[in-house]
């Protein structure tokens, strides 16, 4: 038991140096991509929106242009693109075969109820993460609120089923997660990665999840893979039951549902970043 | 003591007064409802809502009436032309004019079949309206609505066209229709040109049609 810990505690520090490592690559390939674009286009620009800022400090919100703050999300690099779509393909089949039919057979059998309990269980798990990632992007309070709704609804909620905190006391959670956090210390995604059965990602978004991971409840429990595999894949069953008839909607109104399905994860990872 | 109280009842005054005129800036226009975009928003919402729940228009014999008084709305309130502009970015100034009334159309019935789509799941979910920013002849109208437990921010972009207030394009979660569709016919585009996404999207409509 004492070298099964130590062991942990080994491998955890050995990943750590990893993961601070690949910071470092990350940030400074974003530096040097900012830095390229300051030296190209940018001077003009920067100096005219210097003097409008300067002009308009009255009512900053009112003065900001809605055009650019609509619409200001970038494309990402792709250059794993044939594989990403060998992915999409098969993640998509994924959906319909299995996952979907399965979910269909789980809704029919367990009410919307107990989804949304078993929906804020795995949410529960997430909080040590979320509370961490809060305090490293300076914000103490929604850390401590973390902190506080995941002690209430353990206990209080019943291990995370309900949600006490936010509908007694309206302590809300906040989205919060390792990717988030890098990004708030200016780590942009480098580049669009398509993860078979995780699905959507980039690049700083893997480190992210990999990183938040260690400070998942699953690390602690002393349980076998199998058990931890089968709680991942109750999780993403009970998800999908929850959601069904939107990924169909989504991928069949659009024309080419890969490029489609990359922007939605941009613009929605550029809204949790920005805490809109 | 009594002077005290005089003051008091000024500053109460001066309160209310204050309070009175934001009142008449703010939400006085809404008096005379379109002029107000959350206001008409929420009537066309609520409109569509009642449709939604009516007992004559329930099952799924009446669903083509249904979607077509449903459809009547959505066009009273969203700016087609401007949205299909917006979504082909760059390219729709190297279109001839019946190029672009072809896509328009197009492109409504894409949307109209995404928005029918979505709407044919709803089941009693709360819409909540949380605040507006107008500026001139635009505005956003910030609502979510309340699905199994959680909220989804849906922010509506108008614009005041001939003095009406209309819709050209809505965020879902922070993902803008336009911008997604953009990304998505630009995909298109580059590899097909136009004419290879008129294709596409005529087969789509087709697709999703002969499904229902």
């Amino acid at each position: 038991m004492v070298s099964h810990y130590l062991n942990m505690k080994r491998n955890f520090i050995l990943q750590a140096g990893c993961i601070v490592f690949l910071l470092f690559t990350v940030s400074h390939a974003w530096t040097a991509e900012a830095a390229d674009l300051s030296t190209v286009s940018e001077p003009v620009k920067a100096s005219d929106q210097a003097a409008g800022g300067n002009g308009s400090g009255d009512d900053a919100w009112e003065d900001e242009n809605w055009e650019d703050e609509w619409e200001s999300t970038d494309t990402i690099a792709d250059p794993l693109e044939p594989l990403n779509r060998f992915f999409f393909h098969f993640n998509d089949k994924l959906y319909y075969w299995v996952l979907k039919p399965v979910a269909r057979v789980y809704a029919g059998f367990f009410p919307e109820e107990l989804q949304i309990g078993v929906r804020n269980f795995f949410d529960n798990l997430r909080t040590p993460a979320r509370a961490v990632n809060c305090l490293l992007q300076g914000r103490v309070r929604d850390s401590s609120e973390e902190v506080a709704r995941f002690a209430l609804n353990s206990t209080v909620g019943i291990f995370g089923f309900g949600d006490f905190a936010r509908d007694i006391l309206g302590l809300h959670s906040a989205d919060e997660d390792l990717g988030q956090t890098l990004a708030h210390y200016g780590a942009g995604g480098v580049f669009y990665i398509n993860w078979p059965i995780l699905g959507p990602s980039n690049f700083r978004d893997s480190i992210g999840r990999f990183g938040d991971a260690y400070l998942h409840p699953y690390m602690y429990v002393d349980a076998d893979w199998e058990v931890i595999a089968g709680a991942q894949a109750l999780e993403r069953v009970n998800y999908t039951a929850l959601t069904l008839g939107d990924y169909e909607l989504f991928t069949e109104t659009a024309l080419d549902p890969y490029a489609a399905v990359k922007d939605a994860y941009q613009q929605y990872r550029k809204g949790l970043i920005e805490n809109k | 003591m009594m002077r005290k109280i005089i003051l008091h009842q000024k500053s109460l005054l001066v309160a209310l007064l204050l309070i009175m005129s934001v009142f008449t800036i703010d939400t006085g226009l809404s008096a005379s409802a379109p002029d107000n975009p959350m206001d008409r928003l929420q009537v066309a919402v609520d409109d569509i809502l009642k449709i939604l729940q009516s007992e004559e228009l329930k099952g799924p014999e009446k669903k083509g009436e249904r979607n077509q008084l449903v459809l009547n709305i959505v066009a009273d309130m969203f700016d087609f032309k401007e949205m299909a502009r917006s979504s082909l970015g760059q390219s729709w100034n190297t279109l001839t004019p019946e190029e672009k009334d072809t896509f328009v159309g197009l492109f409504t019935t894409l949307v109209e079949q995404r928005y029918i789509g979505k709407i044919d799941s709803y089941n009693n979910q709360k819409v909540l309206y949380k605040k507006q920013r107008v500026k001139g002849d635009n505005a956003m109208v910030y609502t979510a609505i309340v699905d199994k437990d959680l909220e989804i921010p849906i922010v509506y972009r108008l614009e005041k066209n001939k003095g009406k207030w209309l819709i050209y394009d809505l965020k879902i979660e922070n993902v803008s229709l336009i911008v997604n569709y953009r990304r998505d016919f630009d995909s298109i585009i580059r590899k097909e040109q136009f004419a290879g996404l008129v294709e596409k999207i005529t087969k789509q409509i087709e697709k999703s049609e002969t499904s229902d």
